[in-house]
């Protein structure tokens, strides 16, 4: 029996390959997923052991908690601790360091803005047996206050070489110019996994970075004998509660996570476009193996008349679903390869430059592109492979194999159950805001249910649809039949294309309303003309500073920083913003419920409305807050407010305390209100005369702000739909399979219509219009469910700050369209193939 | 301008000096062998002989299925070797009708649809007399709304022969017609066939190997191992059968 199976595999290669891909693309995505993040932790790791090499003990302060926001941000120290901890027995030398905030401006005085890495400013090491990897390459450490030594991949990418002047901006302050006195390198690394750095002797990073007599962190080496263990004992008997020794393996293990988990969101994303794919794919080798079971009934008839059991069947058609898979899982394992380096090039896109040295491909990937591979291409041919083991061997003695197929009755009964239940489930889900439990139910249920249903809606779609093309002509007439012809298989055919096109579409409707959101934030809650934020999206904020400078402007009546803070509430991460509660009001509307914003004081919180309520707060309250350097802080409930859109927090507290629980100085945003009576224009125009010594701060009015942030909504979008892309092309190449299996299927037919008088043009045509009306009918279908889960969706993230449902028009029925209009494309090669169809031996019988 | 010639006036086909070989060099085989056979215009004429005598090929050659390896077929005065595949797709649409032995109809259609499809497949639409004449002679008014699924084997045959006639071709091949039917529906579809002779004065060429059908014709002629080896005006069935006996048939 395998062989029967394998010879059958032989003769239709072409197939083989254009079913395997199907699988294969989704395939290379996960293993692309796996191997960019195996290969970046990798890098990562290496990195950071190559950093920590001769240090064998850290002292810092001791994180109240720790996330991927809040690492490398621990609370300052008394320098004093470094000569404390200097004389532990067993410590051969220790150092203090300091790390912040800088960023470099290029020789033309623009920002040098990495990605998505920050712009370190950093003290240099004197013991260089604590450097680690960290050498100068050319030049040496800087030395006095004019002096700093920067990163290599700076100093190439924007020409800088030792002796050279280079501007700096710190949280505070003005540029300040320094000499570069060095290059450095960091191991084979031109630089820290993206991150530019401006290194300084100590007592110059103190001063620049604002931490006078501070040091953040105290790298500490052991002497001969003692290990990392003993010596992290020894030094964290001496020092004070909030302050903690951890060995050097523990601070690259921490940083290798906080890596992984930066990426997590990207290899949610990743294998969530990998599961649609693989979903649409799994939908193509359904439909692949049921035509070829149906094709084949006779063949397996008969092999049942001559004695193989049915067991024997089921294995010849499963060892050609096992031999598809296993070339789906090399193909998508090779592909993956070069799907990392393109998602590499993605996350750079989007500003998240990573290094790479040589590319990771760890057994875990292999298994995991085989079990995916063959797992999916295995579950799909399953049924079909099944329902050839029921032929009856009298079937081999009938003249036709097929009979029609008509759907089973559970199979309409679960799919109008699914319909039944979830359309008024979408239904609750849109009618109201943050229903995300009815989105989601109904939104499945729905999406099952059309796909149970599918079947039983392509007679009426095709009638609908084809009415046109049938009005084109005989072949237009006989393509609209065609379609109509096995509901199933077209059906399942459109579904897959259905399925890529709705998350598309439901995409669609979420980054619209989106943008409709913002714009009606700013049109609701904004009472600022401008505002003043990082020109890099991706930028840490921008300088106090800044906000001073316009605050003696005459032309601007409120100037109001906003700040923002990860916290943790009742074991919970959460946002807190810090406004100046004085003139907060002035420049926006966060719907004050109780309370007043301008009497909040320093050890007060103002908490939303619906935070409060489900914590049981009342005003006047004590509420814990726990921030991540200062630990637990009880503060005051002075009020609640309902909306959050514009804040995007649900704490509110001053600036002040912010200060005091934060290291960092830099402000979020800056909202400036024109004095009474100056124009708009002349407010920006002096603001940004004003702000010429800052050229990491974006000045922009709510139009500009608008388009900046609808801008940056599409370029997401377009590169979701670009991934999702892939999925569409899946489907299209659903379409090519089909409807060759089609044309294979109708040879007789061909022939007939070729005899008496059909030319090959209208062959052609014939099975082009089929195609177009495959790919119309998953276009309706996906539209229509895309409008639907888009709209459920976006209705249920109300409480992320789509607030506004905008429902695109334009955009949907373009790919509609588009997707219907490739039909086109699907069917060239099965159009040569039903025009090449010998006339003669088709109509002489057998 | 000069007159055509009569042979040209009177007849519908002709194959001059037709051979068709089948494989190369030593190996190959002779199916037609110099065939020059005329067909004349209003005669229903049967082609007969034994397996592999080359007549379902002379038949295919004749109708623009097939092509010659040498030799030349006149449909009318027009001669089609060397005709593109459009050319010829034309031909058959516009002047030739076709009843094979089987799978005669597109599952898709139903009978009236299957009766225009060459019509329908030309952009145009029947002439609703000529529609009813056919349809009333072949005695399915009755049946044009169903599938040929729902209709018997002797049914769809008529239902061929229909949409044959509904162009008012040159000349009608049929290829073993009665081949898969009962001996009652074979004998309607030829009382068919013969009424569509002699009323219509429809050019019919007809292979058969069924003696009784080709009694039916006006003249038969008789085919063995590529060439003519006999030609008769109304033979009956027992000349007919005289002459299978001659050949060893």
């Amino acid at each position: 029996m395998l062989r029967v199976a394998l010879k059958g595999l032989a003769a239709r290669k072409l197939r083989l390959v254009l079913t395997a891909i199907s699988i294969a693309l989704g395939v290379s995505f996960v293993t692309g997923t796996f191997v960019l993040g195996d290969t970046m932790t990798a890098t990562f790791d290496k990195m950071y052991s190559d950093l920590g090499q001769g240090t064998d003990v850290t002292v810092r302060g001791r994180p109240a908690f720790t996330d991927t926001t809040t690492l490398g941000s621990g609370r300052a120290m008394p320098e004093a601790v470094v000569d404390t901890v200097r004389k532990v027995p067993g410590v051969a030398a220790a150092e203090g360091g300091l790390t912040g905030y800088a960023l470099m401006l290029d020789k033309s005085g623009t920002p040098i803005q990495p990605g998505g890495a920050p712009t370190l400013g950093v003290s240099y090491a004197q013991d260089r047996g604590l450097a680690g990897a960290i050498a100068p390459r050319a030049g040496r450490g800087p030395s006095g206050p004019g002096e700093t030594a920067i990163d290599a991949a700076t100093a190439r990418k924007y020409g800088f070489a030792p002796g050279d002047r280079i501007r700096i901006v710190f949280e505070s302050g003005k540029p300040a110019e320094f000499t570069v006195a060095g290059v450095l390198g960091f191991g084979d690394a031109d630089n820290l996994a993206g991150a530019t750095l401006a290194a300084f002797d100590l007592r110059t990073a103190q001063t620049v970075l604002r931490m006078e007599g501070k040091v953040d962190e105290i790298s500490v080496r052991a002497s001969d004998g003692i290990s990392p263990d003993e010596l992290r004992t020894r030094v964290a008997a001496v020092l004070p509660a909030d302050l903690e020794a951890v060995t050097s393996a523990t601070v690259a293990g921490e940083a290798s996570k906080a890596v992984r988990d930066g990426l997590g969101f990207f290899t949610t994303a990743f294998l969530g476009f990998a599961g649609v794919s693989l979903l649409v794919g799994a939908f193509l080798i359904w439909n692949t193996f049921s035509i070829l079971v149906a094709q084949r009934g006779r063949e397996h008839a008969l092999l049942r008349a001559i004695g193989a059991r049915r067991r024997q069947l089921l294995g010849s058609v499963l060892t050609e679903a096992v031999a598809i898979g296993l070339l789906a899982s090399a193909l998508g394992l090779g592909l993956g390869l070069l799907v990392a380096g393109a998602l590499r090039g993605l996350l750079a896109s989007v500003g998240i430059d990573v290094p790479t040295t040589t590319i990771e491909l760890q057994p875990r990937t292999v298994v995991a592109a085989l079990v995916v591979g063959l797992g999916v291409t295995l579950a799909a041919a399953l049924v079909p492979a099944w329902k050839a083991t029921r032929i009856p061997p009298i079937a081999a003695l009938r003249e036709s194999a097929a009979p029609a197929r008509t759907l089973p009755k559970g199979r309409i009964i679960a799919g109008g159950v699914l319909l039944v239940a979830g359309l008024p489930a979408l239904a609750w889900a849109v009618a109201g805001p943050s229903r995300g439990g009815a989105a989601a139910i109904g939104s499945l249920a729905t999406f099952l249910g059309l796909i149970l249903l599918a079947p039983a809606l392509v007679r009426p779609l095709v009638a609908v649809l084809g009415a046109p093309v049938a009005r084109l002509g005989m072949a237009g007439a006989l393509a609209r039949q065609n379609a109509g012809r096995a509901p199933r298989r077209t059906a399942s055919t459109a579904t897959a294309l259905m399925i890529g096109l709705a998350v598309v579409v439901a995409m669609t409707v979420v980054a619209t309303s989106m943008k409709a959101s913002v714009a009606d934030v700013m049109e609701r809650a904004n009472r600022a003309d401008l505002i003043l934020k990082a020109s890099s999206q991706l930028a840490a904020g921008i300088p106090a500073d800044a906000a001073d400078e316009l605050r003696g402007l005459p032309e601007a009546g409120v100037v109001s920083p906003m700040r923002y803070g990860r916290i943790q509430v009742a074991g919970k991460t959460t946002s807190v913003a810090a406004v100046d509660p004085r003139t907060a009001e002035q420049v926006a509307d966060i719907g004050v419920s109780s309370g007043s914003l301008p009497k909040l004081a320093d050890g007060e919180v103002m908490v939303a409305a619906d935070e409060a309520k489900t914590h049981g707060w009342r005003l006047g309250d004590e509420v814990t807050l726990r921030f991540p350097q200062t630990g637990d802080q009880v503060m005051r409930l002075a009020g609640t407010y309902t909306d959050t859109t514009l804040l995007g927090a649900g704490y509110l507290v001053t600036l002040a305390a912010h200060e005091a629980n934060f290291s960092g100085r830099l402000d979020a945003v800056v909202l400036v209100r024109a004095a009474e009576g100056v124009p708009a224009d002349d407010l920006k125009r002096s603001v940004r005369a004003a702000l010429a010594g800052y050229p990491n701060v974006a000045v922009q009015d709510t139009d500009e702000f608008n388009a900046a942030q609808s801008a940056t909504v599409d370029q997401l979008l377009g590169l979701v739909n670009v991934l999702l892309g892939l999925a569409v092309l899946i489907a299209l190449l659903g379409v090519v399979n089909t409807l060759a299996l089609s044309v294979l299927e109708r040879t007789r037919e061909l022939g007939l219509l070729r005899a008496v008088g059909m030319t090959r043009r209208q062959v052609r045509a014939c099975v082009r219009w089929e195609a177009v009306l495959v790919a119309a009918i998953g276009s309706v279908l996906g539209t229509v469910l895309g409008l639907a889960l888009g709209t459920a969706a976006a209705r249920a993230l109300a409480d992320e700050g789509i607030t506004v449902l905008q429902v695109p028009v334009a955009l949907p029925l373009v790919y509609a369209v588009a997707a219907a209009a490739a039909g086109v494309l699907a069917a060239i090669t099965p159009a040569r193939k039903a025009a090449k169809v010998d006339v003669l031996r088709a109509v002489v019988a057998e | 301008m000069s007159p055509p010639s009569t042979t040209l006036l009177t007849t519908a086909a002709r194959a001059v000096n037709a051979t068709k070989l089948y494989g190369q060099g030593d190996s190959a085989v002779r199916a037609l062998d110099g065939v020059s056979v005329e067909f004349a215009r209003g005669a229903f004429t049967a082609i007969m002989g034994p397996s592999g005598s080359g007549k379902s090929t002379l038949l295919h050659c004749l109708a623009g299925l097939d092509t010659l390896t040498s030799g030349e077929v006149y449909i009318a005065d027009t001669p089609i070797s060397g005709m593109s595949d459009n050319d010829l797709t034309l031909l058959r649409r516009d002047r030739l009708g076709f009843v094979f032995q089987t799978y005669n109809l597109v599952p898709t259609l139903t009978a009236a649809e299957n009766i225009e499809l060459p019509l329908r497949l030309a952009g145009r639409r029947a002439d609703p007399a000529w529609f009813e004449t056919v349809v009333g002679a072949v005695g399915l008014a009755r049946r044009l709304r169903h599938t040929p699924a729902e209709l018997s084997g002797g049914q769809q045959q008529r239902v061929a022969a229909a949409r044959a006639l509904i162009t008012r071709p040159e000349i009608l091949f049929a290829d073993e017609p009665t081949g898969a039917l009962d001996s009652r529906s074979g004998a309607e579809l030829l009382a068919f066939l013969r009424r569509a002779a002699d009323e219509f004065g429809q050019t019919i060429v007809m292979v058969t190997h069924d003696p009784l059908a080709a009694a039916r014709a006006d003249r038969v002629v008789f085919l063995a191992d590529g060439r003519i080896v006999d030609d008769m005006i109304r033979p009956g069935a027992d000349g007919i059968l005289d002459a299978m006996k001659k050949l060893g048939g």
